[in-house]
Order: C-alpha cells, then structure tokens, then sequence
C-alpha cells in the first residue's frame, strides 16, 4: 500500500513524503520503496538520495532514528528535516489509519 | 587586507542559463581557474525556480508556466519554490579553503548574509537574518537564499526581492491541499514584504532603476560586511560555453527538471 504523507513538524521546513509500505498499515510494517520530498537543505544532495534508498526494508517505527544515524554516517548536514520530523508525520498517519 | 572577489552583473537570462552559469562558475572556481565570485543577475523571461528536493508537480503548475511564456527550472540548492520576476539575484563562490566559508552551513549563511543586511541598510532598510536562510525587514520575508557544498566550493544564492506581486505568483505555483488559494495568498501578503513597500521613495523609481540602484547598495554592502575588494569582470568564455552546455543538456533537460 502506498502513503502519500505531508506535514510540517516543529524546527522542521514542509516536508512530503511518498511510502510503499507492506500492508497492513501498522508501526513494524517494512518500508518498500520511500521518497522525501520538501523545501529542506542537505549537503552533500547526492548523498541524499543514496540514503533514501538505504531507509528500504527499515519499518515505519524505525525510521526516525535510522534517518538520524544514516545522515551521521554519511557526513550529511541536513537542515529542516530531522528524523523526529519524519516520526512525527508517520505517528499521526499510523494515529489516523489504526 | 581585504579579500579579493571578483565581481560579474551578467544582466538578464533563462532560467536554464542562469543556473548554468551559477554551475560553471562553481566548477571554475573549484578548479582554480578563477577568483572567488559574487554575481548579480536578473531573470528573463519570469522563471521559477525549484529546491532540488521538491517534487515538481507539487510545487509547480507547469502547464500554466508554459501558457505565460515563464521558465521553471530546478536548482541544484535546496530549499523552496521561488518565483523570479521583480528581483535582484545573487550568487556567490568561493572555495571551503576561504576564511569567509564556516564549515557550518548556518553559521555560513549569517556570515554571508551580512553582506545583503548592510546592503539594504546602506539602501535604508533595517533588516536581519531569520534562520535558516532568510532575512526579514520589519518581520517581513525581504530575501530567501540557498546554500550547496560540491567540488570543495561553496555556492549560495538567493533573491532580494525589489516588488512581490502574490496574485501572479500563486497562477504559477501550486496551493497546498490543505490551504485555501484566497487564505494563502493573504498569508503569503502579509509575511512577504519587498524593497518598494519598504521604501515609500521607490515608489515612482522604473524597475530598471531599482534594479540598478540595490545592486549598487548590495555590492558596497558586502565589500563593507565581508571586507572584499571587489574586482569588476566578466565571465570567461570557457564559463559562458559550459554554462551554455548546462542550460542545454541539464537544466532544460526533463530528466532533470522532473527528477523528483
């Protein structure tokens, strides 16, 4: 199933989110395939991309904090995005779909 | 001493080559074949510009761009949809080595964007920085800019903004869902300001007089804030064809536009 998510989370810029999530919709469903889309800034942007794909087979529970350790790991510096941000957006789909 | 920046007033472009030339002298700066850089430039026709993490179609109307003849382009910086018509943009270069790069971006964007906040100090407009890449005059958004870090350069550049016509700009750029057209246009009117409302004297002053005239504050304004001598130039022909090669087979390309 696929979520088409958007919000603003607090110390965050307008973030968009697209999820392939394998059903049903709970906390440990594993993410397929994800896009973040948004006016937020990371540096380097190439190394962006790579770590959306590193985020496949994570669950929606997860994500947050493997955001947070893949943008250390890979010596981004991002601003307006943060995985609590990403957590948040989740949560209130997650609240809003159980 | 004061720092040596070559400086460029490249005039008006397509939003393809405008970006173009922001890459090339990136690259050429990042290859030592030519000084740190500040430019100022203009759009035509209207553009917009998108961050490099925005979804196209959720930002932007394109077949209403194509309809009023404006270009869209996507930048390779971050941050928001902007529309380009009655602006002065910016770009400035210059290699991470430089003592006016921070190695932290935010810290960069408050050392930089001293050289904008005196400018239009020197103009006669009180503004400040408003993290994270803002400057506000009388709490109203007057500049956005964006900042990037490849080939060991550092590139930002962004837009101050001479008259903001709301109305346009949203027959271009796309309504959230969860917003009204009416309620964001009035909220876009009234957190967005520009050098014409905040200076009554412009008022009766041609858009190519303003144009010229803020250029001449914001280039004694960052001499003054990030202590350059400035060095009047133009781009050297092997930037003007790379740039031309950019706008042809990147930045016009939809591989590229599209690419999110």
């Amino acid at each position: 199933m696929r979520l088409e998510l958007v919000g603003k989370p607090e110390g965050c810029k307008l973030l968009r989110m697209t999820i392939d999530v394998e059903p049903p919709l709970v906390p440990s469903s594993r993410i397929r395939s994800l896009s973040i889309r948004g006016d937020f800034f990371a540096v380097p942007e190439e190394a962006f991309d790579e770590l959306e794909h590193k985020l496949e087979g994570t669950t929606l529970e997860e994500l947050g904090k493997k955001f947070d350790g893949l943008v250390r790991q890979n010596g981004l510096e991002c601003l307006g995005i943060t995985g609590s941000g990403l957590d948040e957006i989740i949560q209130k789909e997650l609240h809003n779909g159980i | 001493m004061a720092y040596e920046f070559r400086l460029l007033e490249t005039g008006f472009h397509r939003a393809a080559f405008n970006m173009g030339l922001d890459e090339a002298l990136l690259r050429s700066v990042a290859e030592g074949r030519s000084l740190p850089t500040l430019r100022f430039y203009g759009w035509a026709p209207p553009a917009v510009s998108i961050g490099y993490f925005q979804g196209l179609h959720e930002e932007v109307d394109a077949a209403a761009c194509k309809t009023a003849g404006i270009d869209v382009v996507r930048r390779i910086t971050g941050g928001g949809a902007v529309f380009h018509h009655h602006e002065v943009t910016y770009s400035i270069v210059l290699p991470l080595s430089h003592p006016l790069a921070r190695p932290n971006i935010l810290d960069s964007y408050r050392l930089l964007l001293g050289g904008i906040i005196e400018g239009l100090s020197i103009l006669g407009i009180e503004a400040e920085f408003a993290p994270i890449n803002d400057i506000i005059a009388g709490g109203k958004k007057i500049s956005g800019n964006a900042q990037t870090r490849k080939l060991g350069c550092l590139l930002q550049h962004g837009t101050i903004i001479l008259d903001v016509d709301v109305d346009r700009m949203f027959t271009v750029l796309k309504v959230p869902q969860e917003k009204t057209r009416g309620k964001l246009i009035e909220d876009i009117k009234s957190r967005v300001t520009s050098i014409k409302h905040c200076l009554p004297q412009s008022e009766s002053m041609s858009f190519e007089t303003l144009y010229a005239t803020t250029i001449q504050s914001l280039k004694k304004g960052f001499a003054k804030a990030l202590n350059l001598a400035l060095v009047s130039s133009v781009p050297t022909e092997a930037e003007l064809q790379l740039a031309e090669q950019l706008a042809q087979e990147k930045f016009s390309s939809q591989t590229w536009i599209t690419l999110r």
